[in-house]
């Protein structure tokens, strides 16, 4: 196989949209579970900065960024640092081998046009409404008492920059529209919107997924706390446990697609079944009767693998003051949230590409061209960010378990349960019913 | 040529956390060292074009194994220093096993490294290994799995669940 510089820098700009919209999931989706479980609750959860609290989550990151970092004097200073980096980094990196959107041919270039205009003026008017609604939402609040100067700073400052991006993309439509058509140096080939299209990419998911309970055990150890070791055992013999039953699980959509390749797993879930010649159903897993049992195995066990509630033992607040966090702060704390909620949306993605057909857009044959592939990535996004919620949901509906109940029906019904859909799969395969 | 920078690069780790594993006092230290060395021995699988067991090799031995040491360790809270005093000719006889060890590892390296790979593509997908698997070594695989059952009911027996009459709790 060959590179040339094309490849290199589509890698690149491949690998700077995964990781950026990684890691602005965090603050996203920590607004999505202060406001949902005010929701739940029936509060009304942060909505001092900017309009319902948006740009809270900016105020805690910087909030998280000037807090002192304390080291305690009985702790294990390298291991205590090293810790939450063990947490992050196979949070990170699993996304590498989850397919986001249909592969689609690059145009050789762009013509100024309609379509272009409308996109980029679409585009900046949106982001100019949210800027002024930010803008002003900030200055209305920046009258209140009790308003912190912090908060208006960060508003401001997202205002502005939400605006600039309204008028950089008006500056690249007139950029366009002067030159009359910009010529792509990429044209004509094929884009495939994955970082890394491995043959054993479900292998190396799980792989990078049990190298992530050591940021949780080093973490626990290393603090020199009663709490904290605990949290930290806890975790080892949860995570390990709940492995088997989610790799078991996953297993029969492998056997389905016959391929242990993540595109494949979604390639074979874009067609459809034909009810009765009349009624077209996606061909997605979780439409085939044969998988119902794995999909439940396996969306519980990612609930028990990422550490949510009702099995977050690691950190049960009632027991163990925080678990294996108890006591970290500073950048370090927000290094454990990061990757706690980096592993969720990989785990969401996975259940996805495995159960939901991945990109696929239901009743729709995307064209191999930048609208299907456009549509597709979308598709994905409301997928995983449905999943997301329902990780909310979940953890502000149901309370926690007991530690006995969670390793026995890990071991005694998940684990069974999973075997026995193997075979059930393999049954319904040999009769050709899927 | 980048391949030799990862291969030196990925070496040199292995190398140098496995010294950390038999040279650190501390036993968390030593089998979080002894997962770093699995993982460059995991991307010398793929620099061999063998993605499929280098997924194993993280799976199996970093991602469960070293867990369970690490759990174990931390449920026995293992102190350093705790170790027992070892007398001179146990050390005699450990420096000299393992001098012996090192000879002959070096020597069978320098005698087989003109070693001829069969001719063809290198097949290592997970299909071609289940294949060879269960078609050519299905009677060794099947003592190998037979093997593991018996350890497993010899520690079930050992820890003596069900032997013992029913403590009131």
């Amino acid at each position: 196989m060959t590179f040339d510089r094309v490849d290199v820098v589509l890698e690149i700009v491949k690998i700077a949209v995964v990781v950026g919209l990684l890691l602005n999931v965090v603050p996203i989706m920590v607004w999505v579970e202060r406001r949902g479980s005010a929701l739940i609750q029936d509060r009304l959860g942060p909505n001092r900065v900017g309009p319902f609290g948006l740009i809270q989550s900016m105020a805690d990151a910087l909030k998280f960024i000037l807090k002192e970092d304390v080291i305690p004097l009985q702790a294990h200073k390298w291991l205590y640092t090293l810790a939450p980096m063990f947490g992050l980094i196979p949070a990170l990196t699993t996304i590498a081998v989850v397919p986001w959107g249909r592969p689609f041919f690059i145009p050789t270039e762009i013509v100024y046009g309609p379509r272009v205009s409308g996109v980029c003026l679409i585009g900046a008017a949106v982001l100019a409404i949210l800027a002024i609604a930010l803008g002003g939402a900030t200055a209305k609040y920046h009258r209140k008492p009790n308003y912190s100067k912090l908060n208006f700073t960060i508003g401001v400052i997202v205002a502005v920059s939400l605006f600039l991006g309204a008028l950089a993309l008006i500056g690249v439509m007139l950029g366009i529209k002067t030159a009359g058509a910009v010529h792509l140096p990429g044209g004509g080939r094929l884009f495939e919107p994955i970082i890394a299209d491995l043959n054993v990419g479900i292998l190396l998911i799980f792989a990078l997924a049990s190298l992530g309970v050591y940021g949780i055990v080093t973490a626990g150890w290393s603090s020199a706390n009663k709490f904290s070791l605990f949290g930290g055992i806890r975790a080892s013999a949860q995570m390990i446990s709940y492995e088997l039953s989610l790799a078991l699980a996953a297993v029969s959509a492998l056997m389905v697609a016959g391929s242990l390749r993540l595109t494949d797993i979604v390639g074979r879930q874009t067609g459809y079944f034909v009810l009765f010649d009349t009624v077209k159903i996606p061909a997605w897993n979780c439409f085939s009767p044969a998988m119902w049992l794995s999909m439940i195995v396996f969306i519980v066990s990612a609930f028990a693998e990422t550490n949510r509630l009702p099995f977050d033992f690691a950190e049960a607040e009632a027991e163990l003051v925080a678990g294996y966090h108890t006591e970290y702060s500073s950048m370090k704390f927000a290094m454990f949230f990061m990757s706690e909620y980096i592993a969720m949306t990989t785990m969401s993605a996975l259940v996805v590409t495995l159960f939901f057909g991945g990109w696929d857009v239901p009743w729709y044959n995307e064209p191999p061209t930048v609208t299907g592939f456009l549509l597709s990535a979308i598709s994905f996004l409301a997928k995983v960010g449905f999943l997301l919620f329902v990780f909310v949901w979940v953890r502000w509906t149901i309370p926690r378990l007991k530690y006995d109940i969670l390793m026995k029906i890990g071991w005694k019904v998940f684990l069974p349960l999973a075997v026995a859909n193997i075979v059930l799969v393999a049954w319904f395969i040999a009769m050709r019913w899927i | 040529m980048i391949e030799f920078a990862i291969f030196f690069f990925f070496a040199a780790i292995a190398v140098i956390f496995a010294l950390v594993v038999i040279l650190h006092r501390n036993p968390v230290v030593g089998a979080l060292s002894l997962v770093a060395s699995f993982f460059a021995l995991a991307v010398m699988y793929v620099l061999l074009d063998a993605p499929f067991l280098a997924a194993l090799q993280v799976i199996v031995y970093a991602g469960a194994i070293m867990v369970l040491f690490l759990f174990v360790i931390m449920l026995l809270n293992l102190q350093h220093g705790s170790e027992p005093a070892t007398r001179p000719v146990q050390q005699f006889l450990g420096y000299a096993g393992s001098a012996f060890f090192g000879l002959a590892l070096v020597y069978y390296l320098v005698k087989y490294t003109v070693l001829q790979l069969p001719p063809g593509p290198f097949l290592s997908d997970a299909r071609a290994i289940g294949v060879t698997l269960f078609e050519a070594y299905i009677f060794p695989f099947e003592m190998v799995s037979i093997l593991l059952l018996a350890a497993i009911v010899g520690a079930l027996l050992l820890s003596g669940r069900g032997a013992r009459p029913e403590v009131a709790r």
